[in-house]
């Protein structure tokens, strides 16, 4: 028989889940339910979160454009195209 | 674009060459362009082809040594998001935290913000091809994840859990550099 309860160790393992929506409406609830009353599990969903905003930030780490060469052509192509 | 082409070919230089060869497809496609997909995720898409084509080619011409590279974008092995021996095994309290993530948050320092996501980023460009892949094109370019799926070719559940085995080896990153930060202050 399953437990009708979510235990840190199955909390872990359905945090991406629950953020994409892809948990069952009874799934959720004993996830939210986990999360409401376990501190060491919302201290590490504060963390899963902080990890994801710093994340998006790489973008900013990470983007460095076309290089100049690319770039010089794009500038053409796009020149070109508003003729 | 060089992270997501380096999860297919082996070298640094194959992946700056293909990321060259999609700029240049990006600018002589624009007219083809179709504006039922974002600009963004068309020319992940050409990217992605150009890096899958030269990743067989270096596979067909050395076939033990990059396979590796081409990693099958299939979960099969059992990872878990945080270490066992974090969990109590035994009693009462068996599958709950035996070593909890400290109380330490990400201060709102900018100086701090920035060492950490230096930290992240190296902690995602050590994860083996397929979740870096599935973290960069996701949290870091913010695409969707049926885009992501499409792109790919992958089932949505192997995408959430290549994306989650990657997010958690990164939020670990996080809580190792914030207790070093806690233990050396």
């Amino acid at each position: 028989m399953r437990q009708p309860e979510v235990r840190c160790v199955e909390f872990v393992e359905q945090v991406t889940q629950w953020l994409e929506g892809g948990l069952t409406d009874e799934e959720r609830l004993l996830f939210e339910e986990h999360l409401a009353y376990c501190s060491p599990c919302s201290r590490f969903m504060v963390q899963f979160r902080q990890s994801l905003a710093l994340s998006r930030m790489a973008d900013g780490y990470m983007r460095q454009g076309p290089p100049p060469m690319v770039r010089a052509a794009l500038q053409d192509a796009f020149r070109q195209s508003r003729r | 674009m060089l992270r997501v082409a380096r999860s297919y070919v082996a070298t640094r230089e194959a992946a700056e060459d293909v990321v060259q060869e999609t700029w240049l497809g990006v600018i002589n496609g624009l007219d083809r362009f179709e504006e039922r997909s974002s600009l963004k995720t068309w020319m992940f898409r050409i990217l992605v082809n150009r890096a899958k084509t030269r990743g067989e080619r270096e596979a067909r011409s050395r076939p033990f040594s990059s396979l590796e590279t081409l990693d099958l974008l299939d979960p099969r092995v059992d990872e878990p998001a945080v270490d066992p021996s974090r969990f109590n095994t035994h009693g009462r309290w068996a599958g709950y935290w035996s070593s909890p993530p400290s109380v330490a948050a990400l201060p709102e320092d900018s100086v701090v913000i920035a060492e950490a996501g230096e930290r992240l980023v190296a902690a995602i460009d050590g994860l083996s091809p397929s979740q870096r892949l599935v973290i960069t094109l996701r949290d870091v370019q913010g695409l969707s994840a049926a885009e992501v799926c499409d792109l790919l070719q992958v089932s949505e559940g192997n995408q959430r859990v290549l994306l989650h085995r990657a997010r958690s080896k990164v939020r670990a990153t996080l809580e190792c550099y914030l207790d070093d930060r806690a233990g050396g202050a």
